[in-house]
């Protein structure tokens, strides 16, 4: 009895996590002018008209350009961080993690414009650098906390053994801690990606003219027309996601860090 | 002549609270001393200031004439074995063992024939291509061991090896640990807070406390004769009271034992003892035996508990002396909780240590 009532929650469950999904990838094929369910008539023409669409082509290629960047640079900030955080223990190490994780518990609005008034304050900074700022601020916590993961999982005394047998400290962490961080650094850098690449709150907020993140240009797109080109954009972001969750996933199995 | 030679080493963490007071040792070249104590002790302070790990306020560390105090540790030649094995993950057993001698630049043959053989000494030469995951804890402790020694170090380090296993296979693995050290004739300190396994792997045992040396001696010598209340408590004295000296006899003292007196050795730190001392007096459970009813010669008391233990019975005693723990044969006679008993002294390894200059209240 257990077992079937189990059965049946958990397909509810998963009716409303995919079922959303479902609805927006039929609707993207259909023929009408606006969005709308049951879809009728089949066709592509949506998805090629987001090929067509420069302003989601740019954008596109601004949030590509800005979550490889800010994921990159949150991971070279978020290793030592990590790795002074499980090896060392110093009297305010809790105060630095709490600290560290502000940017996942103050709502991403907040961030995004408080940011947005600091960097009006400091003057005109460009708007690229201005959102590279915020996102590698908000991705940084993330780094931290899954490369610290992975670090907890590995013996501190691996490095102590590998300089008693004549390696130095430098020498000790490049061969011995480094390979075995490998895994949580990937899965950090496609939880980053991920993190950057869907934000809107911040992104919404230090945006600027010419200079779109590509759900920001979806979101405004909406504004305007209610056409199911926007279905056909999210189908194609769904697909592009879970493609690259499932390729780190079988690679390197970062279930085990997020 | 000493191989490895410890001079008034002091650690502190913390200002002034120092976690080893000039602790001093020697060990001869091909021994295997054990550093045995409660957690907290100072002993694995002692042997990671001998990897080099922890920086001494004071002393010296001096090894085959070699002064080491100031060697950072992965100059030092020295191979450490830790409680967690802290092997490699991403490496496979060959790689694990053969880390040291590459970054000794061993050219590749001579590492791989080394190897090899350090191996075979463990019995692990079929394991050569797994990944320490895929080991049991005991031959990942091997791998540990393997890979220590085969850099032929000046020095063996152990740290709790065997903690980590299970009861049957820490026997087996203890075994091996001083098959390979007399093998190889290896200078080795190993510490550890298992009573019994520092007895049975060591050549001499140091017994430690807040960072302090409180007895060094052979094994056999420890276990008969401690000299401090805490080793013998340490020890297995199962049974321990306090009494007054009636008087000293050169080698024996006598204390009141019920009616009669009883004649013990005894242990002092500040000379012999005076009539009225307050002697600490330690015996085993099986140093004592019971008989039924009050007899004129022994100590009355009265029977607690009782457990079976298969080939023995123990019996809790109360006295006036305090409660006692005794071992008989569960072959003699049986005592029910509430009979009324003699307890019967075999003074012969009991042990009066007299403690402080503190009379007897």
């Amino acid at each position: 009895m257990v077992s079937r009532w189990m059965y049946i929650s958990l397909v509810i469950l998963y009716g409303f996590l995919l079922g959303p999904f479902l609805i927006i990838f039929m609707a993207s094929f259909g023929a009408n002018a606006n969005l709308a369910f049951p879809p009728q008539g089949f066709t592509l023409d949506w998805f090629a008209n987001v090929f067509e669409t420069s302003q989601f082509i740019d954008s596109f290629w601004i949030s590509l350009q800005l979550a490889l960047l800010s994921t990159i640079v949150s991971l070279i900030m978020g290793m030592p961080v990590a790795y002074a955080l499980t090896r060392f223990h110093f009297s305010w190490s809790g105060m630095v993690e709490t600290v560290f994780s502000a940017p996942i518990l103050v709502p991403g609005l907040v961030i995004g414009f408080a940011m947005l008034n600091f960097f009006v304050l400091l003057g005109d900074m460009h708007v690229m650098t201005g959102l590279f700022i915020g996102h590698t601020a908000i991705l940084f916590p993330y780094s931290v906390r899954v490369i610290s993961a992975s670090l907890r999982n590995l013996d501190p005394y691996v490095e102590d053994a590998a300089v008693s047998l004549g390696a130095n400290r430098l020498r000790g962490f490049l061969l011995v801690v480094l390979p075995n961080m490998q895994a949580g650094i990937a899965a950090a850098f496609v939880l980053g990606f991920i993190t950057s690449f869907n934000n809107v709150p911040v992104s919404l907020f230090l945006s600027g003219p010419g200079v779109t993140t590509l759900p920001v240009s979806m979101l405004s797109y909406l504004e305007y027309y209610f056409d199911p080109t926007i279905a056909a954009l999210s189908t194609l972001l769904v697909i592009f996601t879970v493609v690259l969750v499932q390729t780190a996933e079988r690679l390197l199995g970062l279930s085990q860090f997020v | 002549m000493p191989y490895l030679e410890i001079h008034d080493l002091t650690v502190s963490y913390e200002k002034n609270r120092p976690t080893l007071k000039q602790f001093s040792l020697s060990v001869e070249q091909g021994e295997l001393v054990s550093l045995l104590g409660p957690s907290g002790c100072g002993k694995t302070t002692t042997l990671r200031s001998v990897a080099g790990f922890i920086q001494p306020v004071d002393g010296r560390i001096v090894i085959n004439d070699r002064d080491y105090t100031r060697l950072p540790p992965n100059k030092r030649d020295i191979g450490l074995v830790f409680q967690s094995y802290a092997l490699f993950p991403h490496l496979t057993v060959f790689y694990n063992v053969a880390f040291g001698l590459r970054m000794r630049r061993i050219p590749k043959k001579e590492v791989h024939s080394r190897v090899t053989s350090a191996l075979k000494m463990v019995g692990l030469e079929a394991f050569a291509d797994r990944h320490p995951a895929q080991l049991s804890g005991g031959q990942q402790q091997r791998v540990a061991l393997a890979r220590a020694t085969v850099i032929e170090p000046q020095v063996l380090l152990l740290d709790e090896p065997l903690s980590n296993l299970d009861a049957g296979l820490r026997v087996e693995m203890r075994q091996e640990i001083r098959r390979t050290q007399q093998q190889l004739g290896i200078t080795t300190l190993y510490v550890t807070h298992d009573q019994v396994e520092a007895m049975s792997i060591s050549d001499r045992v140091v017994i430690m406390n807040q960072g302090e040396i409180e007895q060094v001696g052979r094994p056999e010598s420890i276990f008969a004769a401690p000299e401090t209340v805490f080793v013998a408590g340490f020890m297995g004295f199962d049974n321990h009271f306090s009494a007054a000296v009636l008087s000293v006899q050169d080698s024996k003292l006598r204390v009141n034992w019920g009616g009669a007196p009883i004649e013990l050795r005894w242990r002092s730190n500040s000379g012999p003892p005076q009539s009225g001392a307050k002697a600490e007096i330690f015996f085993r459970a099986d140093n004592a035996s019971l008989s039924a009813g009050r007899e004129a010669s022994g100590l009355a008391g009265q029977v607690i508990l009782h457990t079976f233990h298969g080939n023995e019975v123990q019996y809790l005693v109360e006295t006036e002396l305090g409660e006692f723990s005794i071992m008989q044969d569960s072959d003699s006679e049986r005592f029910k909780p509430g009979a009324a008993v003699t307890v019967q002294a075999h003074t012969q390894k009991w042990i009066a240590i007299i403690a402080e200059t503190e009379q007897y209240a």
